[in-house]
């Protein structure tokens, strides 16, 4: 049996084998390569896509998070799972859920831009934010104007990596207004893997805020969990 | 250009001629009927719509402006709830108003004194050119008996929420017939409903035309239609006696009215959970937070634009919020 998690940008699957957790990740529309040799009855699926792709069950990605952050951290109050198109803010302990999918301000997309805008990958992000020794602020709420507020800023004489530290600010304010009040606040998703955009979240929360080994299987394998 | 008064005073005579009246929120359909009126709730035409309105906030007001300043609605007179809705219908009811169509305002109290809404009717009753059919208010009250069963057979599992909603919006304007409208009613079909998880839907109607029918497929059975219940609670046969009762429509009243009235009926509906539907740009989005704090329910609050289809992104949170309901 399998979780697989076909998402708006990424597919990840994920199998336990002898205890041991095994994934492979691959982009939204090669799925079918995670699912050689496996029939759907051996699929438990979860993400925008569970749906569209052969499954035993599906489960929504909701349901998938709390299966999934419980095997890493069993007493998690808040969850905050930032995908490529939305964020999703589960309150655990109250049993209650908000999505954020009508503004790219608090969403993945919204580093991408400015990862494109700099021509970096992604995955740099996190690096030129260290090197920062400023942090101009970036006010605008609105994904699209924080853009523009970003140029500004270089023109204005910030170094790209103090106007990168700023968009991750800006972005890690976003998503802290969503955030209620808790004692123990994972965070999942791909997006989470930037040390930037979290260092910046922790300072805006003042708390550490806890990330699994693999933030980007977490949904794949509570599915599993949530079936099995 | 002529102002609103101006407009009014153009209307009197036309009485002995029955005229299509739209309205853009509760308006008492007793008093449009009895002057010889046929009521049109514009906004029963707007799930349906593909229209994209050039300028807008909240889509529902966006798209009956337009269509009614371009005449693509066939109508005879405007009355726009101007008081007890929202500053989007009053602006731009008046802009339908500066397209030359003969429009009247009408407003509820926000304290809900009786005589202020019996001095409003008799206004709209000297628009609509005084009452001519005094017997059309008993009529409709006994056809908001009917609508009060579909209701109660609604959440006895006997009607499925979709059929039942769809009765129960129509009472804005009773399909601007009395007869078809009560055929309409009879033709209802009944079956037993798997009733799955009980839900309320608060807030204005979601602008989504399957709405009830993807709830309904998603495990989640909506037991209660916070506005299409007001449409067939309310009535009276004569203008103190509709100002008495109408008085207490509780959109138009302060929020710890409407809410004290809605812990009164999700209680007798014993509801698993509560759906606020808010309308992207509407001022009901602010009072969110008010009802999550106030009702005691597993809440889900969704938002909708444009008219159409559920999106995706909404049966999302619909099918989370069902494995939510089953964790709880």
């Amino acid at each position: 049996m399998i979780g697989l998690d076909v998402g708006s940008t990424t597919a990840k699957k994920v199998s336990i084998e002898d205890g041991e957790i095994k994934y492979k990740i691959t982009g939204t529309h090669n799925w079918k390569d995670l699912v050689t040799g496996i029939g759907g009855n051996e699929i438990i699926s979860t993400g925008y896509f569970r749906n569209s792709v052969p499954h035993r069950a599906s489960v929504t990605e909701i349901t998938a998070a709390i299966y999934g952050v419980r095997h890493y951290f069993p007493d998690a109050d808040v969850i905050v799972d930032i995908g490529g198109q939305d964020t999703k803010i589960i309150d655990v302990k109250k049993n209650n859920f908000t999505i954020n999918d009508k503004c790219s301000a608090g969403t993945g997309a919204f580093l991408e831009f400015v990862a494109n805008y700099f021509k970096i990958e992604l995955k740099e992000m996190g690096s030129f934010h260290s090197r920062a020794k400023r942090i101009p602020a970036i006010n605008n709420t609105c994904g699209v104007f924080a853009l523009s507020e970003m140029i500004s800023q270089l023109v204005a004489g910030y170094t790209r990596e103090e106007v990168i530290a700023g968009m991750h600010y800006a972005f890690a304010r976003r998503i802290s207004f969503m955030i209620p009040e808790a004692q123990k606040l994972v965070l999942i998703g791909g997006t989470v893997k930037n040390k930037g955009m979290l260092s910046a979240l922790e300072n805006i929360l003042q708390k550490e805020v806890l990330v699994p080994d693999e933030p980007q299987i977490v949904n794949a394998l509570g599915a599993l969990k949530y079936y099995c | 250009m002529k102002s609103i008064q101006n407009y009014k005073l153009t209307v009197n005579n036309w009485c002995l001629v029955q005229k299509k009246i739209a309205i853009t929120a509760l308006v008492p359909p007793e008093l449009i009927f009895a002057c010889r009126g046929e009521p049109f709730d514009v906004n029963n035409i707007i799930p349906g719509s593909k229209k994209y309105p050039r300028n807008k906030l909240c889509a529902w007001t966006a798209i009956w402006q337009e269509m009614l300043s371009k005449r693509e609605i066939d109508i005879d007179f405007l009355i726009v709830v101007a008081g007890g809705d929202c500053h989007n219908a009053l602006v731009d009811g008046q802009k339908v108003a500066m397209s030359g169509i003969p429009t009247h305002f009408f407003f509820y109290p926000f304290d809900g004194d009786p005589d202020y809404l019996e001095s409003q009717l008799y206004k709209l009753s000297d628009f609509l050119g005084n009452v001519g059919s005094p017997e059309k208010p008993g009529q409709i009250r006994e056809l908001k008996k009917l609508g009060q069963k579909i209701d109660k057979k609604r959440a006895d599992g006997k009607i499925s929420a979709g059929d039942a909603f769809r009765i129960m919006i129509s009472f804005s304007d009773l399909m601007g017939d009395l007869d078809k409208f009560k055929k309409v009613i009879s033709s209802t079909e009944e079956r037993k409903i798997d009733m799955g998880n009980r839900v309320a839907l608060i807030g204005v109607p979601p602008i989504f035309h399957d709405f009830h029918d993807v709830a309904q497929a998603l495990g989640l059975a909506v037991v209660f239609d916070e506005l299409p219940f007001e449409f067939i609670r309310h009535s009276g046969n004569d203008i103190p006696g509709i100002a008495r009762d109408y008085c207490n429509y509780t959109f138009a009243r302060p929020l710890d009215f409407r809410i004290k009235f809605l812990q009164e009926e999700l209680e007798k509906r014993k509801v698993d959970g509560v759906i606020h539907y808010t309308q992207f740009a509407c001022h009901h989005m602010l009072e969110d937070e008010i009802m999550r704090l106030k009702l005691d329910y597993p809440m889900l609050t969704i938002q909708g634009d444009l008219p159409g289809n559920t999106p995706e992104q909404i049966k999302l949170r619909l099918e989370a919020f069902r494995e939510l309901l089953e964790r709880s």
